[in-house]
């Protein structure tokens, strides 16, 4: 018996997104994820000032502003052809990352745990603990993330102003110039997160976590205290293992990050080497790694409403024209299917770990392969690597005086990109410039990666594809949908809704 | 006595959710629960399943169901050619949940910009609109008649994002039964009564007129680089941003963002100008008075804020 599930708009993801999966005895053997929402932002950009990308693309989303930012102003460094001293490259790193540890946090408490709490869970000996812990605003873990998150991004606002939506990111640096007295109070910003962050969700310190290095090791560390095992990660693994998370959402296997190229780019810079994740950012496929080149970077309009040819080009090259005609079988979605060399690859904390080659996670890719529980332990522990990294900026900035500016001059080259690490994923800006105004201006963030429609060959994107073979327990209630597709941390606004085609 | 709210996102980029989560004292949580507000809908804070979710939208429809708040986060999306096609839910438009909505509710506040005075897209394709207002224009999507049931207009909240103390503030003043007074733009003049200028710790080089042209320095930007403090209204350097500090603060000029024609058509980090002479003066200001004070300031500037000496 075939029957077709339709979730809309889905709820807790940023944006609109629909869902839509065929099932057969109750095994997903289709699924179609369509963006339901056309804002038209590339084309707020054409025949604009090149430096106006720092005010309106920050405002593409409310949770990675600062990602945006950056990427703008990488593509900015590029055109203008300057170089960034290497203190901006600090200030930009910390705020990127302090974006990153409230996005990846939020993310698990608030948007992602809250589906256990669904009474479709009551019979789990663990669900009343659930409750307590994650019931939306109520919860008691749920109220220290707020609490946490908020501390962390005030050093956002020390060094950029405010959050979200700042533009103190410009080429050739930052335009603030912050005292020690000033990094200081964003050294003990940090440190007060990571206090809570060790105390309440690791239960441990980051030395003992980064001690775990192999499947086997998790499962030691889960039972070696009481602390490990009540913490809100060790209540994670044991929840989610139960309710089979491990199980579902496998995907294609694919994975692309963009890294933290400020930091690549000079590794002197990189403080506490080995401890930041990936700098460098790369392709991984055939469970083979390559090096991460942006020229191999295609978006296919085939099956998203956007008119022109269903030939892919790279966003140096591709428009944006929309092309409403409500529903229609082949076209389904306003985001349109990167992809990578042709081939989907999902993006996010996982494909991080695994293109950082992090013990752990390569370990599990050996043993289970990827799967919804891998993706959402990935963006639980992320903070253990990036807090150091924090504090190693921090410290640098400090210790090493200099400019935090180096005048831009003029436009020195007319195609620049800006291609970096946000809370999601990889994301891209290309800009083409023609007499010092903007001609064309493409962006690829993490979620078009990921929540992608299919491409010219029919191949499906990495979220559809990570939904098949799901099995849905009650298609009215369709909750191993939402874990699949939440796991993937989409930045689209969604309901979930029924049709019953029999 | 329990009130309801119900809070729709739009064509916009959920930061004014997010800059609600930076409530403090009370935080968000202690705030909804001292206010005795129940949330019945948030995008990012509900987990009622699809066809609860349906059968709460029909109950507040139907009136069944009250609703006190209704808050709208993002534009109204038009397009193309008023159909409303480019922003769908259940496969229908979603302007048109709106409109329902807004006549069930006791107050109708616009938070953010988008949903003010339509904010990005107003121009292009998308056709956007903000509540009651289109810019400057008095109308938007729900016209300029509209009251909501408790007799009020849509009450607008720009900024982009919206500060959260005024979020939190207006709630908590509707709650208690305060009358707001509302500006001609229909903002609560408690926080869209005084200038963005006022409380930036570059006033001093502002006075004195020792302006910047490039950016990481410390004077003044409201000549050159394009700084709006002067010509939005709204608290950023009164209540600030995590009560640390501001965008102009900092170094960044203020690009408006509460104004109804946010984001201007011209380039921002650049002051327009005539021979050196911004075209627009602080708001409400006579032309010749200001130059020759200008004029007179910049020649009394100390010495300490010439050579940028003094701390911002």
């Amino acid at each position: 018996m075939t029957r077709k599930i339709e979730i809309y708009p889905l709820n807790r993801v940023e944006g609109d997104l629909e869902i839509s999966v065929e099932l057969e005895d109750d095994v997903v053997i289709d699924a179609r994820s369509a963006g339901t929402m056309y804002r038209g932002f590339e084309n707020l950009m054409v025949g604009r000032a090149p430096l106006d990308g720092l005010v309106i693309t920050p405002r593409i989303c409310g949770i990675c502003s600062t990602a945006h930012l950056y990427a703008a102003a990488s593509a900015l460094d590029m055109l203008f052809n300057v170089d960034v001293p290497r203190q901006a490259t600090w200030i930009r790193s910390i705020t990127a990352m302090a974006e990153m540890l409230q996005n990846d946090l939020r993310h698990a408490f608030l948007l992602f745990m809250s589906d256990f709490t669904d009474p479709a869970y009551q019979k789990e000996p663990l669900y009343a603990d659930m409750v307590k812990r994650y019931a939306p605003i109520e919860g008691s873990s749920v109220r220290q993330t707020i609490d946490a998150t908020r501390g962390i991004l005030e050093i956002i606002s020390i060094l950029g102003g405010q959050w979200p939506h700042s533009s103190f990111m410009v080429p050739g640096g930052v335009v603030s110039m912050p005292s020690n007295n000033e990094l200081n109070r964003c050294a003990y910003l940090l440190n007060n997160f990571k206090q809570w962050y060790e105390r309440q969700v690791l239960g441990c310190n980051l030395e003992r976590w980064h001690a775990v290095q192999t499947k086997a090791d998790l499962v030691a560390w889960l039972k070696e205290s009481e602390a490990h095992f009540n913490s809100d990660l060790g209540f994670y693994i044991r929840f989610a293992t139960k309710t089979g998370l491990h199980r579902i959402g496998k995907g294609h296997g694919n994975f692309i990050s963009f890294g933290m190229p400020g930091l690549a780019a000079k590794p002197e810079t990189a403080a506490k080497a080995g401890q930041i994740l990936l700098t460098a950012g790369g392709f991984y496929a055939d469970n083979q790694l390559w090096p991460m080149e942006q020229e191999n970077i295609t978006e296919d309009v085939s099956h998203a409403w956007f008119a022109g040819t269903d030939t892919s080009q790279h966003p140096y090259h591709g428009q944006s024209s929309p092309y409403a005609t409500g529903s229609e079988d082949l076209r389904y979605s306003w985001a349109k299917a990167p992809r990578y060399k042709a081939i989907p690859a999902e993006t996010g904390p996982l494909s991080e770990m695994v293109i950082s080659s992090s013990p752990l996670f390569s370990d599990f890719m050996q043993v289970d392969g990827p799967s919804a529980f891998l993706r959402e332990l990935a963006r639980l522990v992320r903070a253990a690597s990036i807090i150091p990294a924090v504090e190693g900026c921090i410290e640098n900035a400090m210790s090493t005086p200099g400019r935090y500016y180096t005048s831009h001059g003029e436009l020195e080259n007319q195609q620049g990109h800006g291609l970096i690490e946000a809370p999601r994923g990889g994301l891209g800006h290309w800009v083409n410039i023609k007499d010092d105004k903007i001609l064309s201006y493409q962006i690829i963030t993490p979620t078009a990666w990921n929540a992608s429609p299919r491409d010219a060959e029919g191949i499906r994107g990495p979220m559809e594809e990570a939904l098949i073979g799901t099995r849905v327990k009650n298609p009215e209630n369709p909750l191993e949908i939402h874990h699949v597709v939440r796991s993937f941390d989409p930045c689209l606004v969604c309901t979930v809704h029924a049709i019953d085609l029999r | 006595m329990k009130k309801t709210l119900f809070w729709l996102q739009c064509g916009g980029c959920g930061g004014d959710t997010w800059s609600m989560f930076n409530i403090e004292s009370p935080n968000l949580a202690e705030l909804f629960k001292s206010l005795d507000i129940e949330i019945l809908w948030h995008p990012t804070l509900s987990v009622k399943s699809g066809a609860d979710q349906r059968q709460l939208v029909a109950d507040v429809l139907s009136g069944q169901q009250p609703l006190d708040f209704l808050c709208i986060e993002g534009a109204i999306i038009r397009g193309p050619r008023g159909t409303g096609l480019y922003d769908l839910v259940n496969g229908k438009p979603k302007k048109d949940l709106v409109a329902a909505l807004a006549r069930q509710a006791q107050y109708v506040i616009a938070v953010g910009t988008c949903a003010s005075f339509g904010g990005f897209g107003t121009d292009s394709e998308i056709e956007a609109t903000g509540m009651q207002f289109l810019k400057w224009e008095k109308g938007g999507f729900v016209g300029e008649s509209f009251q909501s049931k408790s007799g009020q207009p849509v009450i607008n909240l720009p900024g982009c994002p919206c500060h959260y103390d005024i979020i939190g503030g207006t709630l908590s003043l509707v709650v208690s039964g305060t009358p707001l007074k509302l500006t001609e733009h229909h903002s609560p003049a408690e926080w869209y009564n005084i200038m963005v200028h006022q409380g930036c710790t570059r006033n001093e080089y502002h006075e004195y007129r020792v302006e910047d042209k490039a950016f990481g320095e410390k004077g003044c930007m409201f000549f050159h680089l394009g700084c709006r403090g002067p010509l939005a209204h709204g608290p950023c350097n009164k209540l600030l941003w995590h009560r640390r500090s501001s965008k102009t603060r900092v170094g960044v000029p203020c690009f408006g963002c509460t104004r109804p024609d946010f984001p201007q058509p011209y380039p921002f980090f650049e002051t327009r100008n005539i021979e050196g002479i911004p075209m627009e003066l602080p708001e409400g200001i006579n032309r010749a008075h200001y130059m020759a004070y200008k004029g007179m300031a910049a020649a009394a500037a100390p010495r300490r804020l010439k050579t940028r000496k003094t701390g911002i």
